[in-house]
């Protein structure tokens, strides 16, 4: 198990680096077009030229690669160009929003998704899991982009009942929070309900669990002590890849919503050209990427013996 | 003989000019509108200048109707606009910047909505006989913020920072006669261009006449700030807000929220309102309306033209309209092939069908362009003969350039604006016919901001200033910062200059005629439309008004709660 572990936490550490070169390589190389950003359109030729010795960019590239990413390691990204603060003073309290935001969906969507995923698996093609599947194929094939100016023609427009924008602007507004989470929620409980189904229809066919009905074992005590164990195993590799789509995926809906959050910032810095900005939300992006997976890969392992003890 | 100074009663010097518009206006020559604003850029008082209309026009006093509500104190308007950077004011290129900044650092003049301009930080104002020199009183007894007396050195200072090239600020161009070329090409301001007469006089000194400095003063970039501003302390209005406005800064977050309070000891009496909010609802104009229907804001800096029959849907909005100078324009560089070529830039600008556009892309709501970027609404505006389009011509010059068909071209736009993108696919299927096929290169707002100087072919979005010279001055000038075509056309320059510098509306109108026909017949640019902007409210805000170029002016606004 440990050499699993630090071969998973090898193979992240690995694939931060490369994309770190790949991020290197795209945003920092050309360091006229830095200066450009940092300094503005407006800048003169000689400015750029002092501001490009006094941060070292004349150096060769790999003294400066090597900084860069001693710069990051420690947690220092630079100055945002748009913000015209520590870029981690304006990261940290967006990565916080959407931490909530994503806390709400998740609260809401795990027991639903779980739940409805089992009752629908138990008895595939039962008229239960005929609703379940209709009902949770619909919600997810809705895309974003559609679902949330449904909810607020219905919800702001129309019933006057919720905030049209959740900015937060006069502090922490849990009523802001409804529409951007159910957007959200409604797209993907259906996902993970459908992923739970599959995985419970799949071990309600396995041998074990007919010798358990067939030797008289209350169905009930079938289903929960003996296939729920191990139905919920892929549901949890597919709930730890849905913290990174809560994380990067949320674009549209904090866009929407004007929701100050991390989406929301990973686009204005792209809008913006804010390099270090960008540089710093998408080396975040990929952390969470490979750090939700290789838990997922470590989770699965532990939660599944067959693999745990090959 | 000495020419004899006319004065009025209070024995103060009257401009020599104001005999003659009073008889223009008299005679029909020159309209209600047209007296106010020329009269009060001469130093007259609105009020007296409303008054000596009322006169000459045998109008009654207007009497102040019985039904008018009785404005009401306090509350906080919230409103929905971009916040952005706010560090130095002279080198804002958004209104939204401006705006942020109107309520803390004020202006020296102030146009209003109905295109007049008053005094502010400036009591009073006189200019001499050939436009030259400009004298200003400034008000005396307001103080900043942090206690110092607003007074020369302020204004000296600021005009010092705008017309130094180190600082960056598009005010060069807006005083180009207070600027002269160095040596190597660069630019430095004039030795003795502006004069500290006393404590609370400024003398400007111009190379060359101008009618528009005291419309210039209320630009924008023009904020006036302390005179210790990037000298005694950062050049950074956010850290340091000092100014003699209502209000101060309370809180500031770009991109989230700009709250500002209202501040004890304000020169020009109370305020209504108590606080101001400025709230980010990001780059999506339907969050800005979302926020409104759900009573999160109370107005919405801007009202995209797609969106003004939902704000009609929604009960208690109120949609506000100005007919504006805002315009967008195809701009060829005259200097990049293959516009380098009169006859191909001709071919271009001849394929336009004006009216189509407009109605395609912005539902009629505004004016049609005529490329050269002079508008109705201007006073000076000169009625050359409408545009039509001409297929047959176009393709006459293109073969006369010699350029082999079809010629392909690549447009450069921001989706910032969404009619930009309408404007140039209908102006792509008016091309076609001709030969040419236009490519779309449609990028983020920010992005078409770092080439909008640079590409050979744009469309660039243009903000209302009340004279047509002034934005002419701005961007088609020789060498001018902003020119972003790089026309370069000595005899535009001297025409432009003539006309700049020509007081009367009925002379500068005539002059505008060649002006705006070297222009126009240079196709530096192809104009479809002026367009009418659009703000919204809640019914609950009263005293508010559009301005044409969207800047906020909340004094008079008051909360009916």
């Amino acid at each position: 198990m440990l050499i699993f572990i630090t071969r998973r936490v090898a193979s992240m550490v690995l694939t931060m680096i490369a994309v770190s070169m790949l991020l290197f390589a795209a945003l920092e190389v050309n360091i006229e077009n830095v200066a450009v950003k940092v300094l503005g359109p407006y800048s003169s030729l000689e400015q750029r030229e002092i501001w490009l010795e006094r941060n070292g960019y004349f150096d060769p590239i790999y003294v400066r690669y090597a900084r860069w990413l001693g710069d990051f390691a420690v947690g220092d990204f630079g100055e945002s160009i748009r913000f015209k603060t520590e870029v981690s003073e304006v990261m940290v309290p967006r990565l916080i929003n959407t931490a909530i935001l994503a806390l709400c969906v998740f609260a809401v969507v795990i027991p639903v998704a779980l739940v409805l995923g089992v009752l629908s698996g138990m008895r595939e093609g039962s008229k239960l899991d005929r609703s379940i599947s209709v009902t949770s194929i619909v919600t997810t094939s809705v895309p974003e982009f559609a679902s949330a100016p449904l909810l607020s023609v219905v919800f702001v427009f129309w019933l006057g009942l919720l905030p049209g924008t959740s900015g937060m602007a006069a502090g922490f507004d849990p009523i802001q929070l409804i529409l951007p989470a159910a957007v959200l929620i409604i797209y993907d409980f259906g996902y993970v309900t459908r992923m739970t189904r599959a995985s419970m229809a799949e071990v309600m066919t396995t041998n074990y669990i007919r010798t358990a009905v067939l030797k008289g074992l209350p169905y009930r005590r079938v289903i929960v002590r003996h296939a729920l164990r191990n139905a919920l195993i892929a549901p949890f590799t597919v709930i730890m890849l849905q913290v990174n789509w809560l994380l990067s995926g949320v674009i549209v809906v904090e866009y929407f919503f004007a929701y100050k959050g991390f989406g929301a910032l990973l686009l204005e810095a792209s809008l913006n050209q804010d390099i270090y900005l960008i540089e710093a939300c998408a080396m975040v992006a990929v952390f969470v990427a490979v750090m939700t997976q290789a838990l997922a890969d470590i989770g699965y392992t532990y939660l599944n013996p067959r693999i745990r003890f090959s | 003989m000495a020419k004899k100074d006319l004065r009025d009663e209070n024995g103060k010097r009257i401009h020599p000019y104001i005999p003659e518009l009073c008889e223009q206006l008299r005679t029909g020559d020159c309209d209600r509108r047209e007296f106010l604003r020329t009269a009060s850029l001469l130093g007259v008082s609105a009020t007296a200048a409303y008054a000596m209309a009322g006169k000459i026009l045998g109008e009654e006093a207007p009497v102040k109707s019985a039904a008018a509500q009785e404005p009401k104190m306090g509350g906080t308007l919230r409103s929905a606009m971009a916040v952005q950077r706010m560090d130095d004011p002279s080198t804002y290129d958004w209104e939204e910047m401006s705006n942020q900044t109107r309520f803390i650092c004020e202006f020296l003049t102030r146009t209003g909505t109905d295109n007049v301009t008053r005094p502010y930080l400036a009591e009073s104002w006189e200019a001499s006989d050939d436009l030259k020199t400009w004298t200003f009183k400034l008000r005396q007894g307001v103080k900043w913020s942090n206690g110092d007396d607003f007074n020369a050195d302020d204004v000296v200072h600021n005009f010092t920072r705008w017309l130094d090239p180190e600082v960056g600020s598009s005010n060069i161009g807006l005083f180009s006669g207070m600027v002269e070329e160095t040596a190597d090409g660069g630019k430095r301001m004039i030795d003795g261009a502006v004069e500290k007469i006393d404590q609370h006089t400024v003398r400007l000194n111009l190379s060359a006449p101008n009618l528009a400095v005291p419309e210039n003063l209320y630009n924008y970039p023009t904020a006036i700030v302390h005179r210790g501003f990037g000298v005694d302390y950062e050049a950074d209005l956010a850290s340091n807000p000092i100014g003699t406005g209502p209000y101060e800064l309370s809180e500031f977050r770009v991109g989230e929220v700009c709250r500002l309070r209202k501040r004890a000891g304000y020169w020009a009496g109370d305020v209504f309102l108590d606080e101001i909010h400025y709230i980010d609802t990001g780059d999506d104009p339907s969050a800005s309306i979302a926020a409104l229907a759900s009573g999160q804001v109370d107005h919405v800096h801007e009202v995209d033209i797609s969106a003004i029959d939902l704000i009609e849907r929604i009960p208690n909005a109120v949609l506000h309209e100005a007919v504006t100078a805002q315009t967008g324009v195809a701009r060829m560089q005259v200097d990049k092939a293959p516009f380098d070529n009169l006859k191909v830039r001709q071919a271009v600008a001849a394929c336009m069908d004006h009216a189509k556009v407009l109605e395609v892309a912005y539902r009629g709501r505004g004016k049609i362009g005529e490329n050269h970027h002079v508008c109705p609404i201007h006073p000076e505006y000169f009625q050359l003969p409408a545009l039509t389009r001409d297929v047959e011509k176009a393709k006459a010059l293109l073969a006369e350039a010699g350029v082999e068909l079809p010629l392909r071209l690549k447009i450069d736009l921001g989706q910032a604006d969404a009619w930009h993108l309408a404007a140039m696919q209908e102006f792509k299927q008016q091309l076609e016919p001709a030969g040419i096929i236009l490519e779309l290169n449609p990028m983020p707002g920010a992005s078409y901001w770092d080439i909008w100087d640079k590409t050979p072919f744009g469309f660039t979005s243009w903000t209302h200033r009340p004279l047509g010279v002034m934005v002419l001055n701005l961007g088609y000038r020789s060498g001018v910062p902003w020119n972003e075509s790089n026309y370069a056309n000595p005899a535009f320059d001297a025409a432009l200059d003539e006309a700049s510098a020509t007081l009367g509306a009925k002379e500068r109108q005539a002059k505008m005629e060649k002006v705006q026909k070297i222009l126009q017949d240079d196709a530096v640019i192809a104009q479809p439309l002026w367009r009418s902007v659009f703000s919204a409210t809640t019914s609950m805000v009263k005293g508010y008004s559009i301005h044409p170029t969207l800047y906020h002016q909340f004094e008079g606004v008051w909360l009916d709660t």
